[in-house]
């Protein structure tokens, strides 16, 4: 079966910010170490101010790409591979985020029943245009974009 | 005896093959509904009766819970064996990940085991301070079936020249 042809270039996304009850949350359930969720503590490490999980931010990025790829008629399903997912910078209380998404080669093998493959290189940007994560993935689309529903 | 402080130890001292079980955890059909309510709402992980008749057959937990609970797991594990450690902070933040895939899916009372290998030291310096330990992470589910996998590059700090301190 012939796979859609995707819309081609970049993808810009919404903004999503980042206060501090939300990266406290995430690194009290998930990454509940010193520096994600204590100002004082965070002053004094590696990374000089509270600062958000790193999976934190994977997690925000992937949803930032599921809602712009399918707001631009690209069915997304789900994430299935990382190839590389590099963090740059840390993204502190405060800051905004958002992707830029470009689209790269489609392929017609997923793990997927009735989707097909999806290359995107994502960069996280901060409020300053600063790229503080960068995601090489692939993502399965659907074939028949009922298949794809948010909830 | 010897105690082994995971944290307690300079880049120097973490040997390649090294190789710890992090531990266990069991998804429950609310913390797989929770997390993608914020982080991935799709129906195959916020709504378990139309999951059933999705391509996914019943819910599914999202691919970033699978790996933020093994960073749960890892933090948890290290302030195990970090009691005790004045500075618990020589090994540091995660720098990059590689080749991670999600192989099968997560669901409602599946339990993942965590487990973790040094597998290369990247010959790197950074901030002059600052080694880079390679790790290849996997989970497993209670069949024994690999589920997730990746390699990260987590910082470690060097032995500081002329440090009596070991």
């Amino acid at each position: 079966m012939a796979t859609p042809s995707p819309p081609s270039g970049t993808l810009c996304s919404e903004t999503i910010a980042l206060d501090k009850n939300a990266i406290v949350a995430f690194a009290s359930r998930f990454d509940p170490q010193p520096y994600h969720l204590d100002e004082d503590a965070a002053a004094q490490s590696i990374f000089g101010n509270l600062c958000a999980s790193g999976w934190h931010i994977a997690a925000l990025a992937t949803r930032l790409v599921s809602e712009t790829l399918i707001s631009n008629e690209l069915s997304f399903v789900q994430m299935i591979s990382v190839r590389q997912l590099k963090w740059n910078q840390p993204t502190f209380m405060n800051e905004e985020i958002s992707v830029r998404i470009a689209l790269g080669a489609t392929g017609e093998e997923s793990p997927i029943a009735g989707t097909h493959s999806q290359a995107l290189e994502v960069d996280v940007c901060n409020g300053d245009g600063a790229v503080v994560a960068k995601m090489a993935v692939t993502a399965a689309i659907a074939n028949d974009p009922k298949l794809a529903g948010t909830s | 005896m010897t105690t082994l402080y995971l944290r307690d130890r300079w880049f120097e001292d973490l040997p390649v093959g090294e190789f710890h079980v992090f531990g266990s955890h069991t998804f429950s059909e609310l913390e797989i509904v929770e997390f993608a309510q914020t982080f991935d709402p799709r129906l195959e992980s916020t709504d378990p009766e139309k999951a059933r008749d999705n391509h996914s057959q019943g819910l599914v937990a999202s691919p970033w819970l699978i790996t933020a609970m093994w960073m749960r797991k890892m933090v948890d594990y290290m302030e195990v064996y970090a009691q005790g450690v004045n500075d618990g902070r020589r090994n540091g933040a995660g720098v990059a990940i590689n080749d991670l895939q999600w192989l099968e899916p997560v669901r409602p009372g599946h339990t993942l085991t965590y487990t973790y290998e040094i597998i290369a030291k990247p010959e790197r310096v950074i901030r002059e301070k600052w080694g880079l330990i390679r790790s290849r992470n996997e989970a497993f589910n209670q069949y024994s079936n690999k589920v997730m996998c990746f390699d990260i590059d987590i910082l470690a700090e060097r032995r500081p020249k002329n440090s009596n301190d070991v």
